[in-house]
């Protein structure tokens, strides 16, 4: 990540958002951070792993596995509040 | 009506039975609710009524158009009570794509959700003919009779209504994509499908305690064995929700919060619980069997969920949604995988024959085209006369009289022990610079690499009138993985020509409805330039 400054949750949630629909989602749809993203309709198996990729790398978080549960990908708000406790638990860890 | 003990013939009577016998006990889970026996009965009942009052008639088609969800096995059964004919629909499919099915079966009724309501108002646009749709909120601005699931709760009642339904009366009907995007529409009779059922029972020892994972779609085959199968035990089945069929780690919590004992699927969905599902920490241990189909089940993979998942029995499935399941392996106790992993022997309801291209028998150990005959197979396309005359051949039989087999467009080979193995489709053979090449056996090479987790072949035009062969891998991602590294282990393994022109590393493999890998979608994916990940 380029930023000095670590990005606000207002600032996360807003790239995860352009990310799925700059790449994920047809033109024509509108996703909010209270959608479901994982309805099985709006996105596949592969649209999910490239969102997790994406957020992986972008935030620098080093996903576990075991991270990996709807919990923290149902939907926008939620992968958000994901990011900023993984980011938190990595710069407090050192 | 034949009672508990006798076959009931027809599948929603099944559903009667269980409710009889077993009225509290759970039919159906999803997403941590559930519906009884008796819930499910009261329910199918009711849109039973629903629709004789549409006045739904013997073998008319309804259509049946859902996420996952309880309304699921209501719809099901509802439709079949009601003597009509079951359309069950892909929710993911495009709008076309359901006017197609809708307008090729004549189903001009619909069983649905409200939030579904705008791909109905669509499939109206589209000037598809519906009559009536249960399942949304009546609104004044439309054409056609419109009634919510409350009115299907308010007819809701113990006893089914009376109406007549033959064995040889249409069960539903099925649909797959079909390569030229025009959905093929399988016609299976009660008779057809109560004999898969009553084969899963007896060879899967199904018994009212068990839990059966629905992961497929509801308009899939596997769907026929997590729904049908269950309610010929009065067992459960656990439908998983989309949510956690894409969290591997979240399905395996289901799979252990459920306690579900009999689990189905593509082998895919097991590799991927194998992958990311953190399964060490799982108790897993009421799962007694593990039945999969579709594809091939990479060795190293299998072994080790074997390894993992020691106290189920692995079992490897071959069917079609044209002829239900019609050969089965069980894997052997010792935790041994074969290779190549047989396809197994015919079930008892099933004739298997090995044909050359004359549809000739072909001497014992030779590679041919697998055709079946049996009580399980489809009774044909529907409005399909020219895909019926390809795939559905009549062979001399004895007493002067010929019988139907079907083309399974599968090769196949009898191994000295009976079994056979499966060798290849023969729509996956392609011609490179004038060699045959298998697309599996390239995807099985690439598989054979330490650091390759799944693999898809595909063909391409290569621009000068024949083909190039790529392929898209998903690799450990803990693994350094280079271009160079995999074409060089490849060219130990394949021919030259066999070694794909490019191979791309993706994050994961785009499926078909049933989680297969869509080689259609990944020919048309643009590769890009440039290296592998760093």
């Amino acid at each position: 990540m380029s930023e000095t400054n670590p990005p606000t949750a207002g600032e996360i949630r807003r790239r995860i958002l352009d990310f799925i629909h700059d790449e994920l989602v047809a033109e024509d749809v509108e996703v909010g951070p209270e959608d479901d993203l994982l309805s099985g309709e709006l996105l596949d198996s592969f649209a999910v792993l490239r969102l997790a990729t994406f957020v992986d790398e972008t935030f620098a978080i080093g996903m576990k596995p075991t991270d990996f549960v709807v919990e923290n990908f149902q939907n926008a708000a939620v992968l958000t509040d994901y990011v900023v406790r993984a980011t938190e638990g990595r710069s407090s860890a050192g | 009506m034949k009672t508990a003990g006798g076959s009931p013939v027809f599948l929603h009577r099944m559903v009667g039975e269980a409710a009889m016998n077993r009225p509290d006990a759970p039919a159906v889970r999803c997403d941590g609710a559930g519906l009884s026996w008796q819930d499910l009965a009261r329910r199918a009942n009711g849109v039973a009524r629903l629709l004789l009052d549409t006045g739904v008639g013997r073998g008319d088609r309804v259509a049946v158009l859902l996420g996952k969800s309880l309304e699921v096995p209501a719809a099901f059964y509802g439709v079949l009570a009601a003597g009509g004919a079951l359309v069950p629909i892909d929710p993911k499919s495009p709008v076309d794509q359901i006017a197609r099915i809708l307008r090729a079966t004549g189903a001009t009724r619909l069983v649905t959700e409200p939030s579904r309501r705008k791909v109905v108002a669509d499939l109206l646009d589209a000037k598809v003919e519906l009559s009536h749709v249960v399942g949304l909120e009546p609104s004044e601005a439309t054409s056609v009779h419109v009634a919510a699931w409350s009115a299907v709760d308010q007819l809701a009642s113990d006893r089914p209504p009376a109406v007549d339904v033959d064995g040889l009366d249409t069960s539903y009907i099925l649909h797959t994509s079909g390569s030229t995007g025009e959905p093929k529409l399988i016609r299976h009779t009660h008779a057809s499908a109560l004999a898969f059922v009553e084969w899963a029972v007896s060879e899967y020892g199904l018994t009212a305690d068990d839990r059966l994972s629905n992961h497929s779609s509801h308009h899939t085959c596997f769907a026929t064995f997590d729904f049908y199968a269950a309610a010929r035990a009065a067992a459960t089945t656990v439908i998983l929700t989309p949510a956690a069929m894409l969290m591997p780690a979240s399905l395996a919590q289901v799979v252990e919060r459920e306690r579900i004992t009999v689990w189905y699927s593509v082998p895919t969905a097991l590799v991927q619980l194998l992958l990311r599902g953190n399964l060490a920490d799982r108790d897993l241990s009421a799962l007694r069997w593990v039945l999969f189909a579709g594809e091939t089940f990479p060795d190293k993979h299998l072994q080790r969920l074997m390894e993992l998942l020691s106290k189920a029995r692995f079992s490897h499935v071959y069917g079609s949604t044209e002829v239900n399941v019609c050969t089965y392996y069980h894997l052997p106790e010792s935790g041994e995988v074969p290779s190549p992993l047989p396809i197994g022997r015919p079930c008892s309801n099933a004739e298997a024959l090995v044909v050359n291209q004359a549809l000739e028998p072909v001497a014992a150990g030779g590679t041919g085209e697998l055709l079946i005959r049996g009580s399980t197979v489809m009774s044909g396309y529907w409005a399909d006369p020219d895909r019926n005359r390809q795939a559905l051949v009549r062979r001399p039989a004895p007493g002067g009289l010929e019988e139907t087999f079907f083309r399974t467009g599968d090769r196949v080979r009898t191994l000295d022990n009976g079994n056979l193995t499966f060798a290849g489709r023969a729509d996956l053979q392609v011609k490179v610079r004038g060699y045959r090449v298998e697309l599996e056996e390239v995807e099985s090479a690439l598989l054979a690499l330490e650091p390759v987790h799944e693999a898809a072949a595909f063909a391409v035009p290569d621009g000068e009138g024949s083909s190039a062969i790529r392929a898209a891998v998903v690799v450990d991602p803990m693994a350094v993985v280079t271009h160079r590294g995999l074409l060089d282990g490849l060219k130990k393994i394949l021919p030259l020509h066999a070694v794909p022109s490019e191979i791309e590393i993706v994050p994961s493999l785009p499926r078909t409805p049933t989680g297969k890998v869509d080689r259609k979608t990944l020919a048309k994916m643009q590769f890009r330039d440039g290296d592998c990940n760093e």
